[in-house]
């Protein structure tokens, strides 16, 4: 039961990421990629979710994938055009098929008739292109859907012949039939005594396929029409060529000897095989079909299966006799003698085709090739030679499977944090290497530096699994934005760019639900209706444009609109309204615009279902800020916002610079820094409150005493204190004043949430070389905490 | 099957007398003993020192690493309101968890592992809140009174504000 459950489990996983797949494969669809390529992206995805939905019985996803399915082969094929409306029918189905999957999962049950407008559109588009004439397989109903397994092996009777035929055809077409040396040609004609007796023509081929290279034919040509047929009559019979050097008349008649009187055998001799003195060893040690005649008559079930060991068994025989017979006969052949004739065989025997034997065995032909090359021969002639296209499909599939494999996530971080305390680790040593010991110890200083590249590799290399392109997040947005903008009436073009950016898997999957909100806010609030639109003398479809690009340490997103941008004026009546901005003060444009992130902040004048419920972008704000990430928004009246959410690359490693505050390490975020400055050289200005600013470069900038703030009795020479001036949210600038620089490093995050809580001003801690805490600066938590306190 | 019944029997009365007792581990601040269930502690090492952290109260000491993870120090003598415990490298760090965290206790000295009986564990008299508080019970052992730490309480309200 459990086993089942892992099963289902892997199964959703998969669905999530097919239906990710379907989605991005329909964006290019959509604008224009209609190439064979993404089709077949398609086809496989909704052939493998409805593959694992008949295996676990979800009978409503099966019946409409496999109606989407048979759309999607129709287009495939050119049957059908991929036009707009089919698109648009896909996309709509795609939405079906993750609901179907979403109830699977959820157990919910959906509307028995939920999807079926849409099948029976795939069913009309399949019937209209096909005429009509064979519609039941385009709306074939779902319960008489089987999952496309032929078991070719079970299959008795006298259609055996086409199909051996078409196996023979496909496993034997590359070297022509001529007539050969060794070559025999068979007529089998069985009576109805042989069946009548339980026999089974297939098995008798199967053991003169032992023997050589076949190929069978079956003769029809007495089979009457249906109203002359007798069930029990016999109408077919076989023409069996058999081409092998070593095989003599008496070992064709062996293999039907169990059926000798019951059947019509000519066999003939063609070309000059005469030419081809069989040695006297190979014949001799030819009695290893015996095993297998002899329990012919026995239980056709345990036949089938000894067969197929025979098979195997006896293939490998013919190219090393010591071998597989020797469980088997009753006979051991000569040792010495064996191997030598085997070889001899392959050399002399110019006409032996089996073309895979040959393929083994031309590079040494003394080697003997493994056991499995010579079972999957017989598996592969009877395996069913034409496949559905599906089928095909799904095993393509799979072959790309074997390129990655699913790893516990969990796994992969474990290993993510053992090399963060490695890098930690090794840079303690360095640390330790001073001049003296450097001096002494040389070779000692090589092997730390081999040390430092190679753990640096193992970093890059470690997060370079984790990472993932952001594409993952990226791709589920179009369908957003299309349902908003059905919603809505807004005409809405959704543009991505850079979607290959890779981040770690970690920061992508906290940044699903902070770009759903931020694009559904452009798509509700920041585009105009298209009436308004075209009033403004824009173009009556918005555009939505979301980037990713890599700068520096971080990671950008950028969600842009070309809508109306934020009303002010309305931002901040609201504000004050709501207490977020106390009457007196009189913010900047850029600050107004930043109020949309305050909790429980909401414009819109209605409460839609789409967006304006007060959460959202507030939200957007604590989650990008528990990742250590920041948003800016910038707006421009009436052309449009401009929202920038600022990454780490990783979660798991931070470059930082090491401070002293009092006595205490600290560490500030490299990537927040902009410059540090000497005190003795800052230009302090006083404020009314009693705090400082510092001026840099005709900027005024707020200044945070680290020391003071956090308590610290700082021993440090005013003087020979420095400014660290810091970036925060929105490129607002803070300085903090720190007693001391030690300097650079990298080093691994840890939560201090973990076994503690939050600390106000401290982003988390980190563990240094010398094994003791430091602590993270907070660069936006400070300040935000030092402007509430100004409001207040 | 007599003999396994015996057994049986036996096992029964051993484990109610398990159930019954409780293992503590004694440390002292001062001249008084204090003690928390075995079970919950995890390491006991030397005071080493712990990074201070900003913005909380007096009794939290800092933060220290424990094998990679940042685990807090709690300073019991200052958490009863006795004042800051100066610390030598004679002081201990009692290391346990509390729910799913783990905390550090800076205690003076480990004294003493003790077995005692849970009949034998009495209530706190009301009186002061910080007794109350601070303790789930107090047990005799040796003549000697033994405050039963309440872990949860000892953590909570680290914050400056809170």
């Amino acid at each position: 039961m459990s086993d089942l459950d892992d099963f289902k489990a892997t199964y959703f996983d998969e669905c999530s990421e097919l239906l990710n797949e379907l989605e991005e494969q329909f964006s290019a669809i959509e604008a224009g990629e209609r190439d064979a390529d993404r089709l077949n992206a398609v086809f496989r995805a909704i052939h493998s979710v409805k593959g694992g939905a008949g295996a676990f019985g979800f009978s409503a996803l099966v019946g409409f994938a496999h109606a989407y399915e048979t759309l999607l082969d129709y287009v495939r094929d050119g049957r059908i055009e991929m036009s707009d409306d089919v698109v648009t029918l896909c996309i709509r189905a795609n939405d079906i098929v993750a609901d179907h999957v979403k109830a699977a999962q959820t157990g919910e049950a959906l509307p028995a008739d939920y999807g079926m407008e849409e099948k029976d559109r795939f069913d009309a588009l399949a019937r209209g292109e096909r005429g009509g004439s064979d519609d039941d397989e385009g709306g074939e109903p779902m319960d008489a859907f089987d999952i496309e397994f032929v078991p070719v092996m079970v299959k008795l009777g006298g259609d055996e012949a086409e199909a051996d035929e078409a196996e023979a055809d496909d496993a034997f077409d590359a070297p022509p039939m001529q007539v050969e040396p060794g070559h025999w040609e068979i007529r089998f004609t069985p009576h109805r005594a042989l069946y009548a007796r339980a026999n089974d023509p297939l098995l008798l081929f199967r053991e003169l396929a032992v023997l050589g290279d076949m190929h069978v034919r079956a003769v029809l040509e007495e089979m009457p029409s249906l109203a002359e047929f007798e069930p029990f009559a016999v109408y077919c019979s076989w023409e069996i060529t058999l081409v092998s050097p070593s095989v003599t008349e008496a070992m064709i008649r062996e293999v039907f000897e169990f059926v000798d009187g019951d059947c019509d055998i000519a066999i003939a001799q063609l070309g000059a095989a005469a030419g081809f003195d069989i040695p006297e060893p190979v014949v001799a040690a030819k009695p290893a079909p015996k095993p297998v005649v002899l329990t012919a008559d026995s239980d056709p079930a345990d036949l089938l299966a000894l067969a197929d060991d025979e098979v195997a068994n006896l293939l490998d025989f013919s190219r090393d006799s010591d071998v597989a017979v020797v469980p088997k006969a009753d006979f051991t052949p000569e040792p010495e003698l064996a191997p030598v004739t085997v070889q001899d065989t392959f050399e002399e025997a110019p006409g032996l085709s089996f073309a895979e034997l040959a393929e083994t065995i031309a590079p040494s032909p003394v080697a003997k090739p493994p056991v499995q090359t010579a079972a999957v021969t017989p598996l592969r002639a009877a395996a069913p030679a034409a496949s559905s296209d599906g089928e095909e499909s799904s095993g393509g599939s799979r072959n790309v499977g074997v390129q990655s494999i699913r790893v516990d996530l969990d796994k992969v971080d474990r290993v993510v944090n053992m090399v963060g305390e490695l890098v930690i680790t090794q840079s303690m040593l360095t640390q330790q290497m001073d001049e003296t010991l450097r001096a002494r110890y040389t070779e000692l200083v090589r092997g730390l530096e081999v040390l430092a590249q190679t753990t640096r590799g193992l970093q890059d290399s470690v997060m370079a699994i984790r990472a993932q392109p952001v594409k993952s997040v990226f791709s589920r947005m179009p369908r957003l934005v299309r349902e908003l903008a059905t919603k809505t009436g807004k005409k809405i073009k959704l543009e991505t760019i850079g979607e290959n950016t890779e981040i770690d898997k970690t920061v992508i999957e906290q940044l699903s639900d902070p770009l759903t909100h931020m694009v559904r806010n452009s798509a509700d609030h920041g585009i105009e209706t298209p009436d308004k639109r075209l009033a403004r003398g824009k173009s009556e479809i918005g555009t939505i444009r979301l980037s990713a690009e890599q700068a520096g340490g971080n990671i950008l997103i950028i969600v842009e609109d070309d809508g109306g941008g934020i009303n002010r004026e309305r931002v901040l009546q609201v504000a004050r309204d709501k207490g977020v901005v106390a009457p007196d003060v009189n913010p900047t444009d850029e600050q107004i615009d930043q109020l949309i992130f305050a909790p429980g902040f909401s414009t819109a004048s209605e409460v839609s279902d789409i967006s304006g419920r007060g959460v959202g972008m507030d939200v957007v704000l604590s989650n990008i800020k528990k990742i250590g990430g920041s948003v800016h928004v910038r707006s421009w009246t009436g052309k449009g916002t401009r929202m920038t959410l600022r990454l780490p690359l990783t979660l798991a490693v931070l470059d930082v610079m090491l401070v002293k505050v009092g006595v205490s390490p600290y560490v500030v975020p490299l990537s927040s820094i902009v410059e540090t400055i000497q005190c003795s050289r800052a230009a302090f200005e006083r404020v009314p409150s009693g705090g400082q600013v510092l001026q840099v470069r005709g900027e005024y900038v707020q200044v945070i005493d680290l020391a003071q703030r956090f308590d610290m009795p700082s021993e440090t020479d005013p003087e020979n204190r420095f400014v660290v001036l810091c970036e925060a949210e929105g490129s607002a600038k803070v300085a903090l004043i720190v007693d001391g620089i030690i300097g650079q490093q990298q080093v691994v995050i840890k939560s201090l949430e973990e076994n503690f809580e939050r600390v106000d001003g401290i982003a988390g801690g980190t563990i240094l070389g010398d094994g003791n805490v430091a602590l993270i600066v907070d660069v936006q938590g400070l300040k935000t905490t030092m402007v509430h306190k100004n409001a207040a | 099957m007599e003999a396994l019944g015996l057994r049986d029997d036996m096992g029964d009365k051993s484990a109610i007398a398990a159930q019954n007792s409780l293992q503590l581990i004694a440390f002292s601040i001062g001249e008084q003993t204090y003690g928390v269930e075995i079970t919950t502690v995890r390491e006991i090492r030397a005071w080493d020192g712990a990074t201070p952290l900003p913005n909380t109260r007096e009794f939290v000491r800092g933060v220290i690493n424990l094998r990679g993870t940042i685990v807090p120090i709690f300073d019991l003598r200052a958490r009863f309101g006795d004042g800051k415990t100066s610390p030598t490298k004679n002081h201990v760090v009692v290391v346990m968890s509390v729910g799913d965290k783990w905390v550090g206790i800076l205690v003076d000295a480990v004294s003493d592992i003790l077995t005692v009986s849970k009949d034998d564990i009495h209530v706190v008299p009301e009186g002061n809140s910080v007794d109350t508080e601070l303790l789930n019970g107090i047990v005799t052992h040796d003549g000697r009174m033994v405050g039963l730490i309440d872990l949860h309480a000892v953590v909570s309200g680290a914050k400056m504000d809170a």
